[in-house]
Order: C-alpha cells, then sequence, then structure tokens
C-alpha cells in the first residue's frame, strides 16, 4: 500500500473509456427515465396525457391527481391499512427474529441444524403456493379479513431473511459479553433484551426495514386474505383502477407515487445499513 | 467479512487455553441449551404453522373435489392431476419462459452496471443511489408504470416512436409483445438488486491481485476477464438462481400488467393457480396444480442449496 496509492486506485478503479461512458449513459437512462415519467405524468391533467399533442413534461403542472388521492375515502383507507400492517409486520419480526437469531447465533442444541435448514428453504416457498391453505386455515380460525392475518403471514414470510441477517450481526458479538452478564447474575432473558439486542440496533433497524418494504409491497396476500376493509394499498390501487377498466392514468400515476414515497423515505434515511443488509442478506442466503 | 468475525473468538481461545471459565461452550450448560431451544420456539412454531403445515395440507386438498364456495367436499383421489396436468404443462411453459428472460436480462444488466460504476467516475455514489429506485418500489407500482408507458394509445413509447418516425409497436395487445412487456417490467424492477450485490463483491478484490497481474503485465481486459470475473461469479450465480426462484413464483407483475393475457399468452402458475382457486373456486385442481410446481420447486431450491453451500465452502 505504501507505493503509490494512486497507481492502486487507478488499476482498482480505472477511469471509463468512451464506450463504457456512452453505455453507461445508456442503461442509465433505462433505470431512470421510467422514474422520470411516473413524477411527471402524477403531474399532468388527465385531459393532457390523451391530447394528440400529448408534451413529455408536465406544460401546465396540477396538484389535483394527489388531492384525488386523499378524497377518495377507500384509498385512504388502504393507506391506513399500509400502515397499520407494516409496522406490525416489522414489529413482529424484528421481536420474533431476533430472538431466533440469538438462540442459533449463541445456543448448540439437537435440531439446531434442522430449523436453520428449515428457514433456508422457507425463503423460496412462493406465496402462491400456500395461499389456498393458508386461506382455508384462516378462515376456519376466524381470522380471515383481519390484520392479523396478514401480519402473521408476512411475518412468516419476513423471517428467514431477518433471521440470517440478525445470526450474521449476532455472530459477531464476543461471547465474553454473555459471559460478563452471567457472571453480574443478569437473567437470561436480561441479558438477550438489555445486552444482545441493544449491541446490534443497526441490524435490528435494517430487519425492520426490510419486514416493512415486505409488508408494504405485497399484493397476493393482501388480495385474497384481507378483504375490501382491510387490504393495503397494492391491492386497493390495483381494485380502485384496473378492475373498473378506464385508467386514470395520472391519477394512477400520483397514487403510485404516493404509495412508494414512504419506502423512499426509508430507503434515504438508511441507506447506509441497507445497501450493507441486502448484499449480505442476499449473498449469506 | 462476517465469515472473519465469526472465527476470531475461537483463535483467541486457541492462544489462551486457560481454566473453564474462559472457555468458550463450558459454561453453556444443559440448562443454557435448553433456554436457547426454548426461545426457538416461537419462529419455529409460527413458521410450522403458516409455511410448513400449509404445504404439507394442500396435498391433501389436492385429492378433494372442493371449492372456495362451500365447505363440503368430496375425494376423488388423483382426478384433479388428470385433470390439471396438460394445463399445467402448457403454464409452465409460460412461467419457464419467463423466469428465464426476467433472470437473465437483469443478471446481465446488474453485473454491466456494477462493473461501470466500479469505475472511477465523478457522482458514481448519487447514480447508485438513484439507480436503487426501481428496486424500491412496490411490483404494482412498477407494473402499472410499465403499463401506462407500452399503452397502446397513449403510452409514451409509441409517442416517442411515431415523433422519431417509427412505426408504432403494440405490446400489451399481442401474446409476444406482452411476454416480451412483462419480462421489460420485471428486469426494470430486479437489476438494482443484482447490481448492489456485484458492486459489494467487486469491492471486496484485494487490491494486491489486481497490482501484482499489473506488474506481470496483464492488460486491463485481461485483468477483468481473469481477476475481476472469476471473483463475482459464484455470488452472481446465487443470486441468479434466487432471482429464478423468485420469478418463478411471480404474482404482482404478471396479475396487474396482463392478468395473464391477452389469451392466455402470459399466464404462469402463480396467476393460473389464482385464477383457480379465486377465479373459478376450485381449491382441489388449484391445490393439484400446486402440488406439481411444489415437486418442481425442490429440484429446483436442490440446486440453490448446492451453490450456496460450495460458496460457504469456499
Amino acid at each position: 500500500m505504501s507505493h503509490g496509492r494512486d497507481i492502486g486506485e487507478a488499476i482498482i478503479r480505472p477511469r471509463l473509456s468512451i464506450p463504457g461512458r456512452l453505455g453507461l449513459i445508456l442503461l442509465a437512462l433505462f433505470g431512470l427515465l421510467p422514474i422520470y415519467w411516473l413524477t411527471s405524468t402524477a403531474f399532468m391533467k388527465k385531459e393532457a396525457v390523451f391530447a394528440l399533442d400529448r408534451p413529455l413534461f408536465p406544460v401546465d403542472p396540477t396538484l389535483d391527481n394527489f388531492i384525488g388521492f386523499f378524497q377518495n375515502d377507500a384509498l385512504l383507507q388502504a393507506l391506513a391499512n399500509s400502515f397499520i400492517v407494516s409496522t406490525g409486520t416489522a414489529v413482529l419480526s424484528v421481536l420474533v427474529g431476533g430472538i431466533m437469531a440469538y438462540s442459533l447465533s449463541k445456543f448448540r442444541y439437537r435440531g439446531r441444524n434442522a430449523i436453520m435448514f428449515m428457514f433456508l428453504i422457507g425463503q423460496l416457498i412462493p406465496g402462491a403456493l400456500l395461499l389456498i391453505s393458508l386461506y382455508l386455515m384462516l378462515s376456519s380460525a376466524g381470522l380471515l379479513y383481519t390484520y392479523t392475518a396478514l401480519i402473521i403471514s408476512f411475518t412468516t414470510f419476513t423471517l428467514p431473511l431477518v433471521v440470517f441477517l440478525l445470526k450474521g450481526i449476532i455472530d459477531g458479538l464476543p461471547d465474553d459479553i454473555l459471559e460478563a452478564a452471567k457472571v453480574d447474575g443478569l437473567s437470561r432473558i436480561a441479558t438477550m433484551f438489555q445486552i444482545v439486542f441493544p449491541l446490534v440496533v443497526p441490524g435490528l433497524i435494517t430487519a425492520a426495514m426490510f419486514a416493512f418494504m415486505r409488508g408494504w409491497s405485497d399484493l397476493l396476500f393482501a388480495l385474497t386474505l384481507a378483504g375490501p376493509d382491510k387490504q393495503t394499498l397494492p391491492a386497493g390501487l390495483t381494485q380502485a383502477f384496473i378492475r373498473e377498466g378506464t385508467a386514470d392514468w395520472p391519477a394512477l400515476m400520483a397514487a403510485s407515487l404516493i404509495t412508494s414515497l414512504p419506502l423512499a423515505i426509508i430507503f434515504i434515511l438508511l441507506q447506509r445499513y441497507f445497501v450493507s443488509g441486502l448484499a449480505s442478506g442476499a449473498v449469506k442466503g | 467479512m462476517q465469515q472473519a468475525i465469526l472465527e476470531r473468538p475461537a483463535t483467541r481461545e486457541a492462544t489462551e487455553p486457560t481454566g473453564p471459565r474462559s472457555g468458550r461452550r463450558s459454561t453453556l450448560g444443559a440448562k443454557d441449551r435448553t433456554f436457547g431451544f426454548m426461545i426457538a420456539l416461537p419462529a419455529v412454531l409460527l413458521f410450522l404453522v403458516i409455511a410448513i403445515y400449509p404445504l404439507v395440507s394442500s396435498i391433501g386438498t389436492s385429492l378433494y373435489d372442493q371449492s372456495l364456495l362451500t365447505p363440503d367436499r368430496t375425494f376423488v383421489g388423483f382426478d384433479n392431476y388428470v385433470a390439471i396436468f396438460g394445463e399445467f404443462m402448457a403454464r409452465l411453459g409460460t412461467t419457464l419462459t419467463f423466469a428465464t428472460l426476467a433472470t437473465i436480462f437483469p443478471v446481465l444488466l446488474g453485473v454491466a452496471l456494477a462493473v461501470l460504476l466500479n469505475a472511477r467516475l465523478r457522482g458514481r455514489n448519487i447514480l447508485r443511489g438513484t439507480l436503487m429506485l426501481p428496486w424500491l418500489l412496490p411490483g404494482v407500482v412498477v407494473s402499472f408504470l410499465w403499463a401506462w408507458i407500452f399503452n397502446d394509445s397513449y403510452g409514451v413509447l409509441n409517442h416517442l416512436l411515431t415523433m422519431v418516425g417509427l412505426p408504432e409497436v403494440s405490446m400489451l395487445g399481442n401474446p409476444t409483445g406482452a411476454m416480451a412487456a412483462v419480462v421489460i417490467a420485471k428486469t426494470w424492477h430486479s437489476f438494482p438488486w443484482i447490481m448492489v450485490v456485484a458492486l459489494s463483491v467487486l469491492q471486496t478484490l484485494p487490491a494486491e491481485q489486481l497490482e501484482a497481474a499489473t506488474i506481470d503485465g496483464a492488460t486491463r481486459s485481461q485483468r477483468f476477464r481473469y481477476i475481476s470475473l472469476p471473483h463475482i461469479v459464484g455470488p452472481v450465480a446465487l443470486v441468479a438462481t434466487l432471482e429464478f426462484i423468485y420469478n418463478f413464483g411471480n404474482f404482482d407483475t404478471i396479475f396487474v400488467m396482463t392478468g395473464g393475457g391477452p389469451g392466455d399468452s402470459t399466464t404462469t402458475l402463480a396467476v393460473s393457480l389464482y385464477q383457480l382457486a379465486f377465479g373459478s373456486y376450485e381449491l382441489g385442481k388449484a391445490s393439484a396444480m400446486g402440488v406439481l410446481w411444489l415437486i418442481l420447486l425442490a429440484i429446483i431450491s436442490s440446486a440453490y442449496l448446492l451453490l450456496n453451500r460450495r460458496l460457504e465452502k469456499r
């Protein structure tokens, strides 16, 4: 490292050639132009997008599409449902998953490997495959069309990710800390909640974030297990706009932006945790 | 990196072999093991009840003629399987087409972007951040957006094509176009994930290796071909397999954009299962479809697990 950091840097991160730059611009345009179109349509008037000389940017911008969303009781209810269900999913996932991760990380017992294997496999089961049995089960338990139905379903599907993410982090805590807590006479439960979890708060936040996003984005369960009163935004939007046949595209894009905004805010606030969590969560399974 | 952290206590233990108190496992008695097992129970029970039991019980449902609307059911043996087998094979073909294309394109795009963004570049952090946006959006939003872009009459794609004097294209109105449309939408949704993984792996490449190769006279493309590429190929293959499995079960992209149409040209297994259960109320047939799917999934998952194990050993 002592010999010329610049030379090393130039090798690891070479400058981009002209074709490289052009390629990057093209790929970046594919990534970003749709975002532009989503945003700019949301500010257009309904008549403008159906006009023959429709513009490529909001010439005469309007907020009507956003105001319309907040005047629509069904969509407002769906927005509230989304917050309730996603927050519930985040809290339950981190609580149940955090305890599970601690157990897998610091204790050795019979069946531990089987449990790890079950979660590894569980990550791969698609929701559609469980849909019918889940529907019948929740129905006979009297839980169909409740927040609880959605929260426990989303939590189950988020658990593998949360468990492996947090296990990786708790693995990094030295056992001496646990020993010290034991010597100090702290109970096992207290050690977990007062020593272990406070030390891995960034990990807990990352996990909560992923769980929140999972609950916020799902369509299939929201469409089938929630019913009209408890359904979250993805299901609400699908039914409000697509099923009616006449798509009011500017209103739909405004509603889409509102639906995406909480996730964008979470991302901006927690970007640092996010990228590392995403990479480790994926690669470590 | 996590591997390195994991190993640290073990090595320290080996260099300081002192009394039983400092030993790692010695103070973890039977009571601790019981405690460890007990606190695992909530998650395990939840998972058994919500994920594993439904899988098993769907095998039972698949042997009955059962409607969503009435609680009573009649045992029909394997009749449901016979009835849906032809449809299953057709949907499987569509699912494989979608899952394969919607994996290949994001992987190519994501890796290309990772390599380009790994270069010295002004504003690369901002670019990387904004390119994450598509991945953040909920699946339904992605579908709405691309359905709007591809709209035959008012979509911006045809508008732009007309402006530069090219003929308009009908995407969602014909089978090939509809498949292309859902693949493009899914590609746009997934590439940031692959990009971030590939980029983070590229950044763990030891500088010494690249420097040594340069001193030995390796050109830039040789360094990429023989050092960077082999370095990222394993993790990218793992993510690609995961992506394939997720795409195999994708519901929202296709359901919102095309509803499985036109005709049944984009009806994948997930969409078909939903339609059978909640459109035709045929729970038995839908479950039979699910069981056949489960068998396939087991095979694909084994590939993922093998890959995962091989990478962990490395």
